[in-house]
């Protein structure tokens, strides 16, 4: 029914997507799979109207249609539950489901009656628990993603987008989800399913379409697929049971450099207890949102924690704002590097210096030559490609602007470094190399605590790695324990393991 | 009888939670001491209640709580737009001089008034809406730019209202209403209907998040479009008030409404963007008027009881401002305790959540 | 790559190279229009072009270029102050209030309207950290204030006159053109540019600026930094204030009112953006000259009030235009 046909984006340098192609058939689900960053969202925001693509065409019943805006959208039949959401928080449960779609009667006024009926039986049919009434913003990331999912189905579209809808959802949750996408299914509604939950795949969906780098690789109906056959084709290496990283355990007798006990900080973080020493590197796992970001930086002191204790450094730390942990000797080395690391308009040279800017007297003189061979000593250790020093830091791609972010962090040297998901966007070769700098940091005496949603990159990287769920911690991977299939289950929530030496409990 | 207390109670309960809430309290607390000043300095206790005495405050105050009606929708879409109160000078110009000029009725320079007050709230909204320019900063602009629209059209101030008009506006309907008042209930029994419309929903939309908004199928612009033209309506009401209530023209009063009917939104509970109401802009307004009231009988009181104490107007004017930086300061505390309800709200949910998976 | 292989096409290139240079450099294209504008001026009344001219012309851009250098740092700092002309005035208005005629009084003028200037940033810098409202309502609610209490303290009618000596510190002209007002810019001008670019504050500034949440990561105390820049900027109107009475002899009410228009066009026309991190203080001198030569075209011109006052708004939605458009919703 839908036909999207050598479909090309790109955002300034990136390559979104290249010549992409999918067909999705009535009464047929189709999932759309591939690794992070393969374009999959990107597809899924061109038919959303969110997002004009470069070049290709949308072929809708054999027509080519342009989808500029969400009321395109809506008026051609499409619906999307968007995986960054699409409600809006400060808005009641029942205003967001019927966002745009309100019912009128005369006049123009609003139908109170068909509204408050309208509501009530889309939580019915979603089992929601949650009032009309409430504020979407006050309510669990869970039943969020319900509603979003809950408004789209209402449209009645034709097509429905589910853009990973499932993976902030509970179990009973997704049963619920997955009756009534069958249901839609048998009523002839096209649906297309972004997942990254392999078992999902075979159990609900009929079509396969995976993307691999922003291009279409493969695609084909589900039984024609063995879990082996998707993976091979997200990565393009077959599963094999790789040498995986064994991870060094600490010595015994040595202190912990930093001890979190029961940190709890609404709403993400609820109980986590977590140790890390000198010289290894801690790896935190788990689903996006399951409360790592909070953790990380109520270590920081970006956020004041509900509850708990955390001592580093022997001293019991209460840090009020990150310049007292980076004081102490903490780095912190954020994902969100346009959002919370790069400073884009300056140059090269005062990106690198930027960690050296904050600490010490600020009226000093500072010799613009003691920055520049600050910056160029960091450039060539760390080997980040630049034109010059003096060029805006915006003009470098995303793993050199990373290598920056970690060389400014590195040059400080710190006794503790905290990487929030760092090598999201980065390409593959910046990724071994950021690795290996902070393997050799390790082993020169520091303590690194990383998370990362790539369940490859915290196998080949750390020591030992804290799985969260939920704000808790459902899993503590070392030694033996650490492999593949337990940092998975641990992730879904489905298995605990935890350390054998068990600390007091809060 | 029970179920009528029930539903008081329950209605009750729900005002607690809008935003406009603190904006009320300020509002009664405001009335209580203004009543109590008054009674004091002119030595009869219930001299507010005179229809004489609340009716000539509100109607010499009816404009500048327009003011920060209008100024509310804008907020509740996302924008903000400072000079609107020399949009009020503006519709005051053109309401004097277009019958002063072309010998037309006076209404007929009403309807023009209103029309020059769309145009110029339509090209602000094209700067901030459609050109995508930060709304503060084309505020600013637009006083220099209206200021000289002003200046050109009525070069000093001058100027006549006929009489049966002006006193019209003064005076009390059955003896106890001022017509003003039905002025601002006829313009908040606009925002009702609007609150009741498709629009009115796509505004908090707008406000609270233009992107997903426009997921929704919403055209963000085409509302912060209709926003900006209701205020404009809003202003063009207000600004045929400031005329009767001065009775004259004067291109360059009522500048400082722009700023003081920010306040009074930010005041009454409004956010920048999707949160809260037009009842929030009204009471912070009301709170405003009030506390100056006061401050009026208070030093008409000290001039009674000190003998040779008397204040000049810069005086008050200066109390005026300070209060005005006050009510700045009272929003950290308005702020906090709204900040305060979403963080329990949280809490709340975040107990309740709390579910053991098998 | 090398030399070798482009020096054939070298004088093209290099003409394109300069020419992009020249586009990208804010500061080099406010001199160019200055340029242009002051020949526009001589070849419309040239008889107004004498030593008088040129002098005040440079008296009036020094004055301008001290009066913008604390609005430089506070939006390179991410902020905006609206507080500066009122500020000004009332330094100028207590400057030639406490001289009255007398001479020797300096030191005194400086040390209490640099006082006030800081407490009145103070007062800035803490509503626009605490409050969390936007700095342009904070700064003109402060702005407002400021303006009151001098209505309160003079009654609305000039005060005093400053010190003749320090007058002709001010005015005096070197060989009949340079005026003296120069040697107070060769201490001021220094000052700015070390402490914007030589010193680990100004990095900060300009850190916080770009990208407030990664300097508060990256461990800038950035409530700190936000709440110095507004000190900074009061103290500067204030000295930029005690000059201006030096310049004008008297003061009255909101005398230098206009200066927080005037100097934000010329920060902005410098090259510093409203959205923070970016600027030099060389780019806001030369938007000083350039917004003194307009002015003076525009008074050549004959133009009345109304239209200088449309033109004013205009100038600014033009400017917004240019550099401050934010993103659209759709990609």
């Amino acid at each position: 029914m839908i036909q999207l046909l050598d479909i090309s984006k790109t955002y300034g340098a990136v390559q979104a997507l290249k010549q992409a192609h999918m067909t999705v058939a009535p009464g047929r689900i189709t999932a759309l799979l591939g690794s992070n960053g393969s374009g999959k969202s990107t597809l899924i925001k061109i038919l959303a109207g969110l997002v004009s693509p470069n070049t290709g065409q949308v072929l809708l019943d054999g027509q080519e249609v342009f989808i500029r805006s969400g009321n395109d959208a809506k008026a051609l039949g499409i619906a999307t539950a968007f995986q960054d959401l699409s409600l809006v928080p400060m808005m009641t449960v029942e205003e967001n489901l019927l966002l745009g779609d309100e019912p009128t009667r005369l006049a123009g006024m609003l139908d109170q009656g068909s509204i408050r009926q309208t509501v009530a039986s889309l939580l019915e049919r979603f089992s929601l628990k949650c009032q009309p009434q409430d504020f979407v913003q006050t309510l669990p990331p869970s039943t969020q993603y319900m509603l979003e999912i809950a408004k789209a189905v209402h449209r009645r579209p034709r097509v429905l987008l589910l853009d990973e809808a499932t993976a902030a959802l509970h179990q009973d949750e997704i049963d619920v989800l997955f009756k009534i996408l069958r249901q839609l299914r048998n009523e002839g509604v096209a649906i297309v399913f972004v997942t990254h939950r392999m078992h999902e795949v075979f159990e609900l969906c009929d079509e396969a379409v995976i993307l691999r780098s922003g291009e279409t690789v493969k695609s084909g109906p589900v039984s024609d697929f063995s879990l082996d056959d998707l993976v091979y084709y997200m990565t393009g290496q077959r599963m094999q049971e790789a040498a995986a990283y064994e991870g060094l355990t600490h010595k015994a007798g040595q202190a912990p450099l930093l001890t979190a006990r029961a940190i709890s900080l609404p709403p993400r973080v609820k109980d986590i207890t977590l140790e890390a020493y000198a010289g290894e590197i801690v790896g935190i796992g788990g689903l996006e949102g399951q409360g790592q970001s909070d953790f990380m930086r109520a270590l920081l002191g970006a956020s004041q924690i509900f509850s708990g204790q955390i001592h580093f450094d022997v001293a019991k730390a209460q840090f009020k704002q990150p310049a007292d942990a980076i004081k102490a000797g903490i780095g912190f080395i954020s994902g969100e590097r346009n959002r919370e690391a790069m400073f884009a308009d300056r140059t090269i040279a005062e990106n690198i210096f930027a960690g050296n800017t904050a600490k010490g007297r600020r009226f000093t003189f500072l010799k613009k030559s003691a920055v520049n061979r600050f910056a160029n000593q960091a450039v060539d250790t760390y080997q980040i490609k630049v034109g010059r020093i003096q060029d805006a830091a915006s003009t470098l791609s995303g793993g050199n602007q990373q290598k920056l972010v970690i060389a400014r962090w590195i040059a400080m040297q710190p006794k503790l470094l905290l990487l929030d998901d760092p090598t999201k966007g980065v390409d593959i070769h910046s990724r071994l190399e950021i690795h290996q700098i902070l393997r050799q940091c390790a082993d020169d005496g520091m303590a690194v605590i990383i998370s990362a949603s790539d369940t490859d990159e915290l196998m080949d990287i750390a020591d030992r790695i804290y799985v969260f769920y939920e704000g808790m911690v459902s899993g503590m991977l070392e030694g033996e324990n650490k492999t593949h299939e337990h940092l998975v289950a641990c992730m879904m929530g489905v298995c605990h393991i935890q350390p054998e030496r068990q600390e007091g409990g809060a | 009888m029970s179920t009528f207390a029930d539903s008081i109670n329950l209605s009750l309960r729900r005002f607690r939670r809008t935003p406009a809430f603190t904006g009320f309290i300020l509002f009664v607390v405001a009335l209580m001491l203004n009543i109590i000043m008054q009674g004091i300095a002119s030595g009869r206790p219930l001299a507010f209640f005179q229809p004489r005495s609340y009716g000539s405050l509100l109607m010499a105050n009816t404009p500048f709580i327009l003011s920060a009606m209008a100024q509310s929708l804008l907020l509740i879409v996302g924008l903000l737009d400072i000079s609107i109160g020399i949009q009020f000078a503006l519709v005051n110009v053109v309401c004097i001089m277009v019958p002063q000029a072309f010998g037309v009725p006076v209404w007929v320079g009403w309807i023009a008034a209103i029309g020059a007050s769309l145009i110029i709230s339509a090209a602000i909204g094209a700067c901030s809406a459609i050109l995508r320019l930060p709304a503060m900063l084309v505020g600013y602009a637009f006083i220099f730019i209206i200021k000289g629209i002003n200046v050109s059209i009525m070069p000093t101030p001058q100027g006549k209202v006929p009489r049966a008009f002006y006193k019209a506006y003064d005076s009390l309907v059955a003896g106890v209403i001022p017509v003003s008042l039905i002025v601002l209930a006829a313009v908040f029994g606009l925002w009702l209907i609007l609150k009741r419309r498709p629009l009115g929903k796509h505004m908090y939309a707008v406000g609270g998040n233009p992107r997903n908004a426009f997921a929704a199928g919403i055209n963000p612009v085409a509302v912060q479009m209709k926003a900006n033209l209701i205020k404009g309506f809003i202003v063009g009401v207000g600004g045929i008030c400031l005329t009767l209530m001065t009775a004259s023209g004067n291109p360059l009063q009522a500048e400082n409404y722009g700023l003081r009917s920010l306040i009074a939104c930010i005041l009454g509970g409004l956010g920048f963007g999707g949160w809260g109401s037009m009842a929030c802009g009204m009471f912070g307004a009301w709170f405003f008027v009030l506390i100056q009231n006061t401050v009026y009988y208070f030093f008409s009181f000290l001039s009674k009881v000190v003998s040779g104490f008397s204040v000049s107007s810069y005086w008050q004017n200066f109390v005026s401002d300070v209060i005005l930086l006050l009510g700045l300061l009272m929003t950290i505390i308005t702020a906090k305790e709204q900040r305060n309800t979403l963080k329990e709200g949280f809490i709340n949910q975040f107990k309740r959540g709390e579910r053991i998976d098998p | 790559m090398t030399l070798k292989d482009t020096a054939g096409k070298l004088p093209r290139m290099d003409f394109k190279l300069l020419w992009m240079r020249f586009t990208k450099s804010p500061a080099a294209v406010a001199y160019a229009l200055s340029a242009l504008l002051f020949a526009l001026t001589i070849i419309i009344n040239p008889k107004g072009f004498n030593n008088n001219f040129i002098g005040s012309l440079i008296l009036l851009t020094v004055l301008l270029a001290i009066s913008s250098a604390g609005q430089t740092i506070v939006l390179i700092g991410g902020g905006l102050d609206f507080s500066g002309g009122a500020v000004m005035s009332a330094a100028a208005i207590f400057t030639s209030f406490t001289m009255d005629s007398k001479d020797g009084l300096f030191l005194q003028v400086l040390v209490m309207c640099l006082a006030m200037g800081a407490v009145v940033g103070f007062l800035n810098g803490f509503f626009v950290v605490k409050i969390g409202l936007p700095a342009m309502i904070v700064t003109m609610a402060v702005s407002n204030i400021v303006s009151r209490l001098q209505y309160v303290l003079t009654a609305g009618s000039p005060a005093g006159w400053a010190g003749p000596a320090f007058i002709n510190s001010v005015i005096h002209r070197f060989f009949d053109v340079i005026p003296s007002i120069v040697l107070y810019a060769a201490v001021f001008f220094p000052i700015v540019f070390w402490l914007l670019q030589r010193s680990r504050f100004g990095k900060q500034v300009y850190l916080v600026g770009n990208n407030k949440q990664a300097a508060y990561l990256t461990g800038v105390k950035v409530n700190w930094v936000i709440i110095a820049t507004y000190v900074i900027s009061g103290m500067m109107s204030a000295f930029a204030g005690i000059l201006g009475a030096g310049y004008k002899a008297t003061a009255r009410v909101d005398i230098f009112s206009e200066y927080a228009f005037t100097s934000l066009v010329a920060v902005i026309v410098g090259g510093t953006t409203f959205s923070g991190g970016v600027g030099t203080y060389g780019g806001t001198i030369a938007g000083a000259l350039l917004m003194t030569v307009l002015s003076n075209l525009l008074t050549t011109l004959g133009l009345p009030q109304t239209m200088r006052d449309i033109l004013n708004g205009l100038i600014i939605i033009l400017l917004l235009m240019m550099y401050n458009r934010s993103k659209a919703v759709r990609q």
